[in-house]
């Protein structure tokens, strides 16, 4: 029997890895490889079409170069606003889709609300760019409200291009966050509620002594995740602003792909990834020691 | 008799009581059910600007002050879109993109969650928790290899590449999720089919798969709209209009000088419904994927 002798090929001990086999050759193949790559191109760079080691050149040009710590002050405002955009707006939407109330509707709103989640940066970055046009739906309702004053350049001002890529980012992805803490919410037993309630404690109270500590798990690891999708982010900074106005936007994923492949400086480019790379576990190990300290951490990663 | 009117009025009190808070109670319901009502439609804004921007002239759209209830409607936009035959062709790689790497993601990532789930493979735990922190990686670090590695193999401006990177940032999350649904699963079945002659394959496909579905649904689902939606990887792994998906036929948009909003719109909205229709399908099981993803 052909299965008889592979159980005695393979011992019994190792035939988990044939299941396992797959998946992982193929992500050594497109994710690790690729990745010990950006390390060593790094440390080079490309002159008349040759590869040439260069040591540590790229990463002391780094610290030197005004706007990749342009890049950085960006990163970190546009990281922690959309992420506190996400998790305030997916709270918010989560507590009122929690409440008791018709439930029929209840379900059709949420599904409504869940629409944004569905659309492509690029999709959405098209909506946002119609609505910021300078007769676009806000323009026309702020000089209609307002007559007298200037349409807002909701793109080319430098001190609010910024906030523009932020609102279309928080936009997009908040539904992700939302159905999340839903989930973490439905998941706290109503009887606790019930209890509080008999015993005096008012809405805030129920909140702030319920539900804040049983959601802390959930909201730590998708505050998690949301740092780490966010802080890479270049669609809709490539698409609506370019990095601009005054490289008011851009951020160090956009940095990136400017130095990287625009520009050609392929070296440059992978030594501001490593860095990213670096920084990023290094942030993701410092923000769980912290967050998960003195309740149980959600992040059972 | 003073104890009957004492007991009489102490129950109009409760009942007066009762009464108000229910009424309370209806207040705070009817502010609910009204705040939900007008946050929803604020976020929907943009949403109902684009369907507006595909179905009417433009200049009955970009006005002061806004219009909001449509004068002309039209379909030709919607319709010059779909005739094109280079958005026809962005259609059909995005679709032959997005179904290879669903295909070949919801293969392996059974396959390695019941590997995961039902073996004692040594090393399995730090194998899954290298694969999990594989997601932390920002996809833009991996661009420059990337772009390296596609024109050294040949595979750059194809469709296969894309299929690869999707299926592979896929695998991490999928797997995760299907393991836990595996987990769930008592192995008695399995062992049963397996002492009845099945072998293992037969008894995963028969046994295992048909109580897994609505998990693979869900997974299956999340995997088409990362897919679908991908933009920063087509964009620098393809040029041309062989291999480009439909993000980059939408993003174009950003670099032109004559805009056609009306037919941008038109393609904006034309390129998501597939995928708002596969989620009016299996919204159930994408949510129960992600709960049981994030509480877990």
């Amino acid at each position: 029997m052909a299965s008889a002798t592979t159980k005695k090929r393979i011992s019994k001990k190792y035939r988990g890895y044939v299941f396992i086999a797959p998946a992982i050759i193929l992500l050594i193949l497109v994710a690790v490889f690729p990745l010990i790559n950006t390390f060593t191109i790094s440390f080079q760079t490309q002159q008349q079409g040759k590869w040439l080691f260069i040591g540590f050149d790229n990463y002391r040009k780094l610290f030197q170069d005004e706007w990749f710590l342009n890049a950085v002050k960006n990163t970190v405002i546009f990281t922690i606003i959309v992420t506190i955009g996400h998790l305030g707006i997916g709270l918010i939407f989560a507590l009122l889709l929690n409440e008791r109330w018709f439930l029929p509707l209840r379900n059709f709103i949420r599904g409504v609300l869940i629409l944004p989640w569905l659309f492509s940066s690029a999709a959405g970055s098209l909506m946002w760019s119609m609505l910021y046009h300078p007769v676009g739906f806000f323009n026309s309702m702020f000089t209609t409200l307002f007559p007298n004053a200037t349409p807002i350049d909701f793109l080319g001002n430098p001190r609010i291009a910024m906030w523009s890529i932020i609102a279309v980012v928080v936009w997009i992805w908040y539904p992700f966050y939302m159905v999340s803490i839903l989930g973490g919410l439905q998941s706290i037993p109503t009887d606790l509620y019930e209890a509080a309630k008999v015993d005096g404690a008012n809405i805030w109270q129920r909140f702030w002594y319920i539900t804040w500590p049983l959601l802390r798990p959930v909201l730590i690891s998708v505050s998690t995740i949301d740092l780490i999708s966010t802080m890479g982010h270049v669609d809709v900074v490539k698409m609506l602003t370019a990095g601009g106005p005054m490289q008011a936007t851009e951020t160090i994923g956009y940095y990136v792909w400017k130095t990287g492949l625009r520009d050609g400086q392929l070296g440059y480019g992978a030594a501001i990834s490593a860095i990213l790379v670096l920084a990023m576990s290094f942030f993701m190990f410092s923000y769980l020691k912290v967050v998960s300290k003195g309740g149980t951490s959600g992040t059972n990663f | 008799m003073e104890l009957t009117s004492n007991q009489h009025s102490r129950t109009t009190n409760k009942r007066k009581r009762a009464s108000r808070s229910q009424r309370q109670k209806r207040w705070r319901t009817i502010m609910i059910v009204t705040v939900t009502i007008v946050a929803t439609l604020i976020m929907m804004i943009p949403i109902y600007w684009m369907v507006n921007a595909a179905i009417r002239p433009i200049r009955e759209v970009l006005t002061v002050p806004p219009k909001f209830i449509p004068e002309t409607v039209t379909f030709d936009y919607i319709k010059a879109v779909l005739e094109s035959p280079r958005n026809q062709q962005h259609f059909r790689n995005s679709f032959i993109i997005t179904i290879s790497a669903l295909s070949l993601t919801l293969f392996f990532s059974t396959l390695a969650a019941y590997g995961f789930s039902r073996f004692k493979i040594p090393g399995g735990r730090a194998i899954l928790l290298g694969m999990l922190a594989l997601l932390m990686i920002p996809r833009v670090s991996l661009i420059i290899p990337f772009f390296k590695l596609a024109n050294l193999t040949k595979l750059y401006d194809t469709r296969l590449i894309l299929v690869f990177t999707n299926t592979t940032f896929a695998l991490p999350m999928s797997t995760w999720l299907l393991k836990g649904y595996i987990d769930s699963i008592s192995q008695e079945l399995e062992e049963a089919a397996m002492i009845d002659g099945c072998n293992r394959i037969t008894a995963i496909r028969k046994i295992l798969l048909p109580i897994i579905f609505p998990g693979l649904v869900g997974v299956g689902t999340m995997v088409v709209i990362n897919s679908w939606n991908d933009y920063l990887l087509s964009f620098i792994l393809t040029q041309t209009l062989k291999a480009q998906p439909i993000t980059i036929a939408l993003a174009k948009f950003f670099g032109e000088y004559n805009r056609n909003w009306n037919g941008i719109m038109s393609l904006a909205l034309i390129s998501s419904l597939p995928i708002m229709l596969l989620y009016i399908f299996f919204q159930k099981y994408v949510i129960q994927g992600l709960t049981s993803g994030a509480v877990k």
